[in-house]
């Protein structure tokens, strides 16, 4: 350990679902670009480069997206391609320093502070070899923005705020100068609602908020946001950003959610929803050697909503024991009546299994060795080689990995 | 787009610093030749491990997988402009 100012660098990968089926299809190159989770999806999840620069925003609905852009192409996410890519990114950041922070699919935290005394000696030098080494190992249309500064706070706005493919270094000296223009879309912590507030008040930049005493924002945004706004409006790391710090061991739930292409109003295809979400879920539990003793299920239609949970005295981690729980005994005894676009199933509370204390029951015992031979099926021959009886008329629902990789620990990022 | 085939294929390639790259392919009785492999991935699905690759035969472009535990290659799909 050494006690010089800490050098975190914040890696920002351009347009990075987009970019990367630019980088597999040349014919997509260079023309504006909407990915869509699916064929038939009508939201464009994230858009090239081309695309956003014609109007495109993430999020955006196909019709909407037209009308600013009617040329745009849409493309099937690949998922699995884009977890692939973040591992060998988060190798080559690893090659760079051991203190490496996955924070999304497409942007990770490397401290470098250590390497700086005994390997390197200037920072932005650094951040060039991470860029040359995406170049090369994911290839020439792959491009990313690099911060740099003293907290995760300043690298990741300084990678936020970088021309397209550039290096941005915010020190102690330049940071106010920085803080003075950047818009609150740049600072993580910030979110929309906030920004509207701090409009109110004619704050447009973090530097302003300076302009105001702990006591007067307390009875806007209360304790917690008076006390750190101005932490962000010195440029101090955010909460949220500290967390980071503070990685549980383990995940403390496990959660699936999809949203349908329709509203489903067919009780039987529900059933079905409910139980490959939940098979999902009881399959990543047991792949972590974990089981959760709250089972939590969400359904929302175009104006209703129902949610419920349940919260058991034994650990859980089989498909029969959740389904039983949230389909049996919340579900059934509820029967929302609406029709349902989006499913959300999740079991929490987690432990290590082998902190829990095992049942001695004989069915229990039975699921148990079940799980155990189906799981080594799975290992096998992939998943949903088998699958309860009931499924094998529908559509299998595969798992797929999210851009905020909330399950960053099952895929071990 | 992107237009499913799914259909079994052979392919031949070189092996360069322990890689294996490859360098054509045949399908429905006729070879490909590969010019450039655009994008490699490795997946899992369940302990199943494959490997896809992305290459482009001409100018056109083909998704091909390899099952590393059955040690089969699968020609998933094509992209046709529209």
């Amino acid at each position: 350990m050494n006690n010089l100012p800490k050098t975190i660098l914040h890696v920002d990968m351009n347009s990075y679902f987009a970019t990367l089926l630019q980088q597999e299809n040349p014919a997509l190159r260079g023309r504006p670009i909407g990915v869509i989770k699916d064929v038939g999806r009508t939201c464009i999840i994230a858009a090239s480069k081309e695309a956003k620069a014609m109007g495109v925003r993430t999020g955006s609905y196909l019709k909407d997206a037209k009308e600013v852009c009617p040329n745009i192409l849409c493309v099937p996410a690949q998922f699995e391609r884009y977890l692939d890519a973040t591992r060998r990114l988060k190798k080559i950041f690893h090659d760079v320093s051991p203190d490496v922070f996955i924070y999304s699919l497409d942007e990770a935290f490397i401290d470098i502070t250590d390497c700086l005394t005994y390997i390197y000696k200037d920072p932005v030098a650094v951040a060039k070899k991470i860029q040359h080494t995406i170049f090369q190992e994911l290839g020439e249309w792959v491009t990313c923005n690099v911060g740099i500064s003293h907290n995760r706070l300043l690298a990741k706005l300084a990678s936020g705020i970088a021309k397209k493919g550039n290096i941005l270094h915010i020190t102690p000296e330049n940071k106010d100068v920085f803080l003075a223009s950047a818009p609150f879309s740049e600072i993580c912590g910030i979110g929309y609602r906030l920004e509207k507030k701090l409009k109110v008040l004619g704050v447009t930049n973090p530097y302003q908020i300076r302009f105001y005493s702990e006591e007067q924002l307390l009875p806007i945004f209360g304790p917690f946001w008076a006390k750190e706004l101005l932490r962000i409006a010195y440029g101090e790391d955010s909460h949220v950003l500290s967390l980071i710090d503070d990685q549980p061991s383990h995940m403390k739930s496990v959660g699936r959610s999809i949203t349908g292409f329709k509203l489903c109003k067919d009780e039987e295809l529900k059933k079905m929803v409910i139980l490959n979400l939940i098979e999902e879920v009881t399959y990543k539990t047991r792949r972590m050697n974990l089981a959760g003793r709250q089972v939590w299920i969400g359904l929302y239609g175009h104006e209703h909503g129902w949610s419920a949970h349940q919260t058991n005295k034994q650990y859980i981690q089989h498909t029969s024991e959740m389904f039983d729980l949230l389909y049996h005994q919340l579900y059934l005894s509820a029967k929302p009546q609406f029709p349902v676009i989006k499913f959300a199933v999740r079991l929490s509370l987690m432990k290590k299994v082998n902190e829990t204390p095992l049942s001695l029951f004989d069915p229990w015992q039975q699921k148990e060795n079940l799980s155990h031979s189906l799981d080594a099926i799975t290992e096998k021959y992939g998943l949903f080689t088998v699958k309860p009886g009931s499924l094998l008329s529908h559509d299998i629902i595969r798992p797929e990995v999210t851009g905020f990789l909330g399950d960053r620990q099952y895929y071990g990022l | 787009m992107y237009q499913t085939i799914d259909e079994p294929i052979e392919v031949a390639g070189v092996y360069t610093k322990s890689t294996f790259i490859p360098k054509k392919f045949r399908w429905k009785n006729r070879e490909y030749l590969i010019q450039q492999v655009t994008l490699k991935s490795d997946t899992k699905d369940g302990g199943v491990r494959k490997r896809l690759y992305s290459v482009l035969v001409g100018k056109e472009l083909y998704r091909l997988t390899f099952n590393r535990e059955s040690e089969s290659w699968t020609l998933e799909e094509i992209w046709l402009d529209e």
